[in-house]
């Protein structure tokens, strides 16, 4: 489920600072997921962390269909 | 606990129209405070980032034969784009929103948003730039002329927010606003609650500006099927509006209506930047399942009732689904084209992903998300503002949302943010401190407050889906059962029905575990007032007249409506 964070997180909390939703808390020194259900999946963490720790990981039922071509 | 926050001019809402507000009414000589649910950074619907911005340059468009009226009418009444309008566009206001672009633009670039290259490219509006200056790179969009700014917009709230920090601004992140304060009338202020420490904030102001989005997620069952996958945030709650109907603002109501063709509103399963957005230009275009194009791309303005054909006999043909094709563009196109899209929204996030699950725009179609012609969309409300932003209240001032002032939506609320921010700063000078109620700030603290004290009971969620379902109702009883074309009329009895349910649900009590939810809950109260406003609307049967736009507000506890001609300053050429 969304933001999935590295070990390489280096705990500086700006996710849980800028996070639009309000989904992220400190926990135990490391940020965490609080309201899963209410991520916008906006990228916002992802895009502020300075140790690039962050991935967004879609629900299945969010993910886009493609079709390859080539 | 409650925080008391005294300044002169205080804005609801830190997102782009908020901030360019607050930073006005700063250099006009104000003191400014932000009430911010989110934080200012990564906050509203420009949050992470924008990619595409309408503009009129006049020593760039004044040559090619435009002028500002000729924008205002190409979007409001004469272009493809303006013609779906219905008439309803403010032009007083787009007027003001045109001629204030280019100074717009000047003033984000001053603030390191850069919109200038040294290089463009040939599907760019090719022009000459005096010598020595960097060239905009102009796209076409839905509107008949060359104007819309392709920019790194992705980090515009950062420098916004560096801007009104640099000034003074009283930030006030993770502060959900939840009522306006008045005495006699007069607008003095607002409340709020943190959504992290529950705090209760009071703010006391001499004028107030509501910049607190232009949407009322989660009112309506959202097209995705899930609240939390929108394309603006699911986070901008009607909760402006609510405030203002609740104080006896006149707002602007605007009922459900039912779509006459096919749409495309966003990918399959995952509601981004929609598939005929400026976003794909060069390099996407709109195919069916036999790569058959139904139209180019929107930007090359091929006639819409052009691709709504090739749609309507895509489908009679069973040459469905329909993809969204980049497949065929050049690479350097391509790469153009990642760039503006990653200047977009949530649309970054969306390339990462991309990545991640082993999706290429280079060698995959994206499947969009048919829409059947018929559905109906949910109705509008928001405050009705003058061409200097004010509401009917005295002392209330507002932005965003406000009636249709177009689609231009960055533009729009850019423009508007700061010429509010210039006239809440005018209207507070050598104005009194006002002078609270306290017995209402007590009952509103009361209120608001209510769902962390109560015992067991329902969830914000559970209230919500309710209130969704009820307005599904109302969907249907004002645009009525029949498809496109067959005669319906709106039913009184299940008006009154939906009314009667939502005052039912008005009263229902709901429980939050923590600050966080009680704003949540305090979101989805916010949504049940605009909801009731919306249905007690519905009856009247001035709200359907054409011409007109139709205005609410409460007064002394009883809805009051009326309508006020559209004024029309440039009629269509045709009529002209």
């Amino acid at each position: 489920m969304p933001p999935v964070f590295k070990d390489s997180c280096i705990s500086c909390f700006k996710c849980v600072e800028i996070c639009p939703g309000d989904v992220l808390r400190e926990s135990d020194g490391k940020p965490e997921v609080a309201y899963t259900d209410e991520c916008w999946h906006c990228g916002a963490c992802m895009m502020d962390c300075p140790a690039a720790a962050i991935r967004l990981n879609l629900p299945l039922w969010m993910r886009p269909v493609a079709k390859r071509l080539k | 606990m409650t925080k008391r926050i005294k300044t002169d001019v205080l804005v609801i809402g830190g997102g782009l129209s908020g901030c360019m507000a607050a930073i006005n009414a700063r250099e006009h000589g104000a003191r400014v405070a932000i009430m911010e649910k989110s934080h200012t950074e990564r906050s509203g619907a420009a949050g992470t980032g924008n990619d595409h911005f309408w503009f009129y340059d006049p020593e760039i468009h004044g040559p090619r034969g435009w002028t500002i009226p000729d924008m205002v009418r190409d979007i409001s009444t004469d272009g493809e784009y303006g013609k779906t309008k219905g008439g309803l566009m403010d032009q007083g206001l787009l007027e003001i929103v045109a001629a204030g672009t280019k100074e717009a633009v000047d003033r984000l670039e001053s603030w390191g948003v850069q919109f200038r290259y040294d290089k463009i490219y040939p599907w760019n509006l090719q022009y000459t730039a005096p010598k020595g200056e960097r060239r905009y790179r102009i796209v076409p969009q839905f509107q008949s002329e060359w104007d819309t700014l392709n920019y790194d917009g992705r980090d515009i709230k950062k420098r916004l927010t560096e801007q009104c920090l640099k000034r003074g601004v009283d930030i006030h992140n993770r502060v959900a606003a939840t009522g306006l304060l008045t005495v006699d009338g007069r607008v003095v202020g607002a409340t709020g609650v943190h959504m992290r420490t529950g705090e209760f904030h009071v703010f006391k102001a001499k004028a107030v500006i509501i910049a607190t989005g232009m949407d009322q997620w989660r009112l309506f069952k959202p097209g995705s099927g899930h609240w939390f996958n929108s394309q603006s945030p699911p986070y901008i709650t009607g909760d402006g509006e609510a405030m203002a109907v609740r104080a006896g603002a006149e707002v602007f109501i605007l009922q459900a209506g039912k779509t006459q063709h096919h749409g495309f509103q966003y990918w399959r399963n995952i509601c981004r930047s929609s598939p005929a957005a400026t976003t794909c230009y060069p390099a996407g275009r709109l195919v069916n399942a036999e790569r058959e194009v139904m139209i180019r791309h929107p930007a090359v303005r091929e006639p819409m009732r052009k691709y709504r054909q090739n749609v309507e006999d895509s489908v009679a043909e069973g040459k469905t689904p329909f993809y969204l094709d980049w497949t065929d563009a050049a690479e350097e196109e391509v790469e153009y084209a990642l760039w503006a899209y990653g200047n977009e929204g949530l649309c970054w996030a969306l390339q990462e992903i991309m990545k991640d699950l082993g999706i290429d725009f280079r060698t995959h179609m994206i499947e969009l998300e048919l829409e059947e012609p018929g559905r109906t969309t949910g109705g509008f409300l928001a405050p009705f503002i003058d061409t200097d932003c004010k509401t009917s209240l005295e002392g209330l001032f507002a932005c965003s949302p406000v009636q249709f002032a177009g689609e231009v939506a960055a533009p729009t609320y850019t423009v508007l943010g700061w010429r509010s921010g210039e006239k809440a700063a005018e209207y507070v000078k050598d104005r009194p401190e006002p002078i609270l109620d306290e017995a209402q700030v007590e009952s509103e603290m009361k209120r608001v407050t209510q769902p962390i004290d109560a015992e067991e009971d329902h969830t914000w969620q559970e209230v919500n889906l309710e209130l969704n379902q009820v307005m599904e109702e109302y969907k249907k009883y004002v645009a009525g059962f029949n498809p496109p074309g067959k005669k319906d009329a709106v039913s009184v009895t299940g008006l009154q029905n939906t009314l009667e349910m939502l005052r039912r649900l008005k009263e229902a009590k709901m429980k939050a575990c923590d600050p966080h939810e009680l704003v949540r809950c305090n979101e989805v109260m916010n949504l049940i007032d605009v909801g009731i406003m919306m249905v007690e609307a519905a009856f009247e049967p001035d709200q359907y007249r054409r011409g007109v736009w139709f205005l609410g507000k409460l007064e002394d506890g009883q809805v009051v409506f009326r309508t006020e001609p559209i004024k029309v300053k440039y009629p269509p050429r045709e009529a002209a």
